[in-house]
C-alpha cells in the first residue's frame, strides 16, 4: 500500500510542478513611485472623499487606496478594451499604456499614500 | 411565540427604516450565504483577483452589484450571484459590507 502511494507520488510530481508554473508570464510589476506621477488623471474624481459622479448614473466613484493590486489593473484593462463601460473611464484608461496600468495598481494598492523613501 | 416574532419583525422593520430602506443584519446572513467565500465576511478579500469590498461606499457597491445583474458589466461569477439577488438584497448586502471596518483607505 505505501509503495503504492510512493509511486502515485512520484508520478504526480511531475504534474504539481508544472502546476506552480504559470501558463503566462506575469505582468511588469508596477512601480509605485511612477504611479504616483501618473495620478493626475484620477485624482479628480478619486482624490476627493465622496465625490460623486454625474453621468451616466449618481454614485459615489469607489475608494481606490488599499485595493488589491490585481484587481485595480485588471479594472483599467477593462475600461481600456471597453468590456467595462463608463464614459469617463473609458476615455482616460484608454490613454494609459501597460506600463502606466501596472504602475497606478501598484501605487493605489499601497494605499495612495507616499512611501518611506519620498 | 407569534408575539416574539411580530416584535422581531417590527423591531427589525424600524431598524431596516433607521438605514433609509437597507437592513445591515439581513446584509450580513446574504453575505455569508452567497459572498463570504470570495469576498471575506469582512470584506477584506484574501484572492488578489477579487476586490475588497469593506469600508468601499454603498452606493457604488449596490450600481456594481445591479450592474451585474443586469448585464451592463460583465463577469461570469458575479453574473450568476448578482441575477439571484432582490434589489432589497443589493441594499442590504451594500449597506453590510459598507459598514465593515474600513479595508480601504479613506482618502482616496
Amino acid at each position: 500500500m505505501t509503495r503504492y502511494f510512493a509511486i502515485a507520488l512520484l508520478l504526480s510530481l511531475p504534474a504539481l510542478a508544472s502546476a506552480q508554473t504559470p501558463a503566462q508570464p506575469a505582468a511588469p510589476a508596477g512601480d509605485p513611485l511612477k504611479g504616483r506621477e501618473k495620478t493626475r488623471m484620477c485624482e479628480g474624481c478619486h482624490g476627493i472623499e465622496g465625490w460623486r459622479t454625474a453621468y451616466p448614473e449618481v454614485y459615489r466613484v469607489p475608494k481606490l487606496g488599499g485595493q488589491h493590486e490585481a484587481y485595480l489593473a485588471s479594472a483599467l484593462k477593462e475600461y481600456k478594451s471597453g468590456a467595462r463601460s463608463h464614459p469617463s473611464m473609458r476615455a482616460i484608461a484608454g490613454s494609459l499604456s501597460d506600463a502606466d496600468i501596472a504602475d497606478l495598481a501598484a501605487y493605489y494598492a499601497q494605499g495612495g499614500v507616499k512611501t518611506a523613501s519620498q | 411565540m407569534a408575539g416574539m416574532r411580530l416584535l422581531l419583525l417590527i423591531a427589525s422593520f424600524a431598524l431596516a427604516t433607521v438605514a433609509h430602506g437597507a437592513d445591515v443584519t439581513a446584509g450580513q446572513a446574504k453575505a455569508k450565504e452567497i459572498c463570504q467565500a470570495c469576498h471575506g465576511l469582512d470584506g477584506n478579500s484574501a484572492v488578489a483577483d477579487y476586490p475588497k469590498l469593506g469600508g468601499q461606499y454603498p452606493d457604488y457597491l449596490a450600481k456594481a452589484l445591479r450592474d451585474y445583474k443586469s448585464g451592463a458589466r460583465k463577469n461570469p461569477i458575479m453574473a450568476g450571484f448578482a441575477g439571484a439577488l432582490t434589489a432589497q438584497d443589493i441594499d442590504n448586502l451594500a449597506a453590510y459590507y459598507a459598514s465593515q471596518p474600513a479595508v480601504l483607505a479613506r482618502q482616496y
